[in-house]
């Protein structure tokens, strides 16, 4: 009791292209498209862990499995700003993952949008603009968004913060309701036992 | 009375239950005598792939791991052994021991899942047999022992007490009180267990728990080892399991958020998910076309097999190896 836990933030990363790894041989594909890496802050003094799922993009996330998203407190959306299938497949994503996870609450459960790849090119390739992904958040129940460049590592900080803070702010509420309700033990160790040497007193 | 116990003891009966339906009605459980230890394990998945080998802890046997067998031995394609600790009363005569019990089942390169006094007893023989180990998986488990024989005042005639004190001991060490249903039926399933182990097996965990050793320096490389502690609760103190995680500091983290005592029970997805996470990491591979649905070599990994021609030449000499009885239990 003399140490303070630290807090677990299960995180997932939805879009079409892997976002913190970015790359995944065919090989991981074929067996499980996904990986996590867990990063280590501090929110208002608590030691926070964020575990980051990250998958390899298209239709793999459904065969995971209920293990990936169970316990999820925190959806992110990512997009690249230089292609518009990835935007445009954000509906997708969001509805795909409010299925999969089954969050008590869908309407408050927390998501954040991050534009990635706002670097390449100097933003001339760029075809999504900033007020398009704002007013797309807007009608999603406004979803935090950024814009980031994970290669350049522009914003990527102040995203992973906020993911945090959301998070942390959903984490109380979801927990116990993953497993239902909560089963009293029903006896008692020492009861237990006297039950079961009162019947094979004889091993004694 | 005998009602009560009935409806109390169902559902761990059901789970066991289970696994014996899915396995057949042959018993799969494979028993080797080497030297004077008794050694019972469960050898499931194509034996081409290195094994993952499941130690558990105090109050677990090779049972408690029958859902990663199932799992990753029976769908995906690795090979997962689950031995129980045999009857070892100091660190010496377990890395020993279990070398000799690899040595009979033909095992060179392990991977080795550890949770509770498993993880220490794997830190110890890789720690002792360093090229055998090529990877670890720690849950909720400890570097030393010392703050355990501190705590249990009656260390010294852990080797005498009755059966019942002992299962005792080791039962109120679990987390009781109010429970969701997954973890209750985990500690009840281990309970279980800990009925079927002889006064002996408990003497000498409890033994080994109080025994005042320590896990030295590892060779093994931090990015080959895995830490999967639970973050609810778990009857390892915290402070004990963050020294873990200090030992190791670039460590592959995979914590879970809840499971308790015995998450490869209560949460086995999950934990399947982070081994076979693992296992990919440190590059083995699963062979799911060698997965047959009812296995028909359960005597894979049986004792008798001579196992000589495919020595290890990496590893340190065996040197019992001629003299199967000379393994004495402590003065």
């Amino acid at each position: 009791m003399s140490m303070r836990r630290r807090t677990l933030l299960k995180v997932i990363v939805l879009g079409d292209s892997g976002y913190v790894h970015m790359k995944f041989t065919q090989q991981y594909k074929a067996t499980i498209g996904a990986d996590f890496v867990t990063k280590e802050l501090q929110i208002d003094d608590r030691d926070v862990t964020l575990q980051i799922w990250d998958t390899a993009g298209q239709e793999r996330f459904q065969s995971l499995g209920v293990a990936f998203y169970r316990g999820a407190d925190c959806c992110v959306l990512v997009y690249d700003v230089n292609v518009m299938k990835s935007f445009d497949s954000l509906d997708n994503w969001h509805e795909e993952f409010l299925k999969q996870a089954n969050p008590t609450d869908p309407r408050t459960f927390p998501f954040i949008l991050l534009g990635n790849k706002i670097d390449v090119d100097g933003g001339n390739t760029r075809v999504v603009s900033e007020k398009k992904a704002k007013d797309w958040c807007a009608s999603k129940e406004n979803i935090p968004y950024f814009e980031t460049s994970a290669k350049e590592d522009i914003n990527v900080d102040a995203a992973f913060h906020c993911i945090a803070k959301t998070a942390l702010a959903n984490e109380r509420k979801q927990d116990m309701k993953q497993y239902g309700f909560i089963k009293q033990w029903r006896f008692g160790y020492d009861h237990y036992l006297v039950l079961h040497f009162s019947l094979h007193s004889r091993d004694l | 009375m005998l009602m009560i116990l009935d409806s109390f003891s169902s559902l761990w009966c059901n789970l066991a239950a289970v696994f014996k339906y899915m396995v057949g009605h042959i018993s799969f459980i494979l028993f080797a005598q080497i030297g004077t230890k008794h050694w019972r394990y469960y050898d499931f998945g194509p034996k081409v792939v290195p094994p993952l080998i499941c130690l558990p802890g105090t109050a677990g046997t090779a049972d408690v791991y029958y859902k990663q067998i199932m799992s990753l031995s029976m769908k995906v394609g690795y090979r997962v052994i689950s031995v129980d600790i045999p009857c070892v009363w100091n660190h010496q005569e377990w890395i020993q021991g279990f070398e000799k019990f690899l040595d009979a089942i033909d095992v060179h390169h392990i991977h080795l899942y550890g949770t509770s006094l498993g993880g220490f007893l794997a830190q110890l023989f890789a720690q002792h047999r360093p090229r055998r180990v090529k990877s670890l998986i720690l849950s909720n488990t400890f570097l030393e022992t010392s703050s355990f024989s501190a705590a249990m005042r009656w260390a010294p005639i852990v080797g005498w007490a009755p059966s019942f004190l002992l299962k005792r001991y080791i039962l109120t060490g679990i987390h009781d009180g109010p429970q969701e249903p997954f973890i209750a039926d985990s500690v009840d399933f281990v309970v279980s267990q800990v009925e079927t182990l002889s006064r002996d097996d408990l003497a000498s965990r409890l033994a080994f728990t109080v025994d005042n050793a320590s896990v030295g320096p590892l060779l093994l490389s931090d990015s080959f080892i895995t830490i999967m502690d639970t973050n609810d609760y778990s009857s390892i103190p915290q402070e004990l399991k963050d020294q873990l995680g200090e030992r190791y500091p670039a460590a592959r983290r995979a914590y879970l958020k809840t499971g308790g005592d015995f998450p490869f029970l209560s949460r086995p997805d999950e934990v399947n998910l982070h081994l076979q996470l693992h296992l990919r990491r440190v590059g083995v591979e699963a062979k799911p076309d060698l997965v047959r649905t009812i296995p028909k070599d359960g005597s894979g990994g049986s004792p008798g097999k001579e196992n000589d021609e495919k020595k290890d030449h990496d590893d340190q000499p065996n040197g019992n190896g001629g003299n199967p009885e000379s393994t004495s239990k402590e003065s």
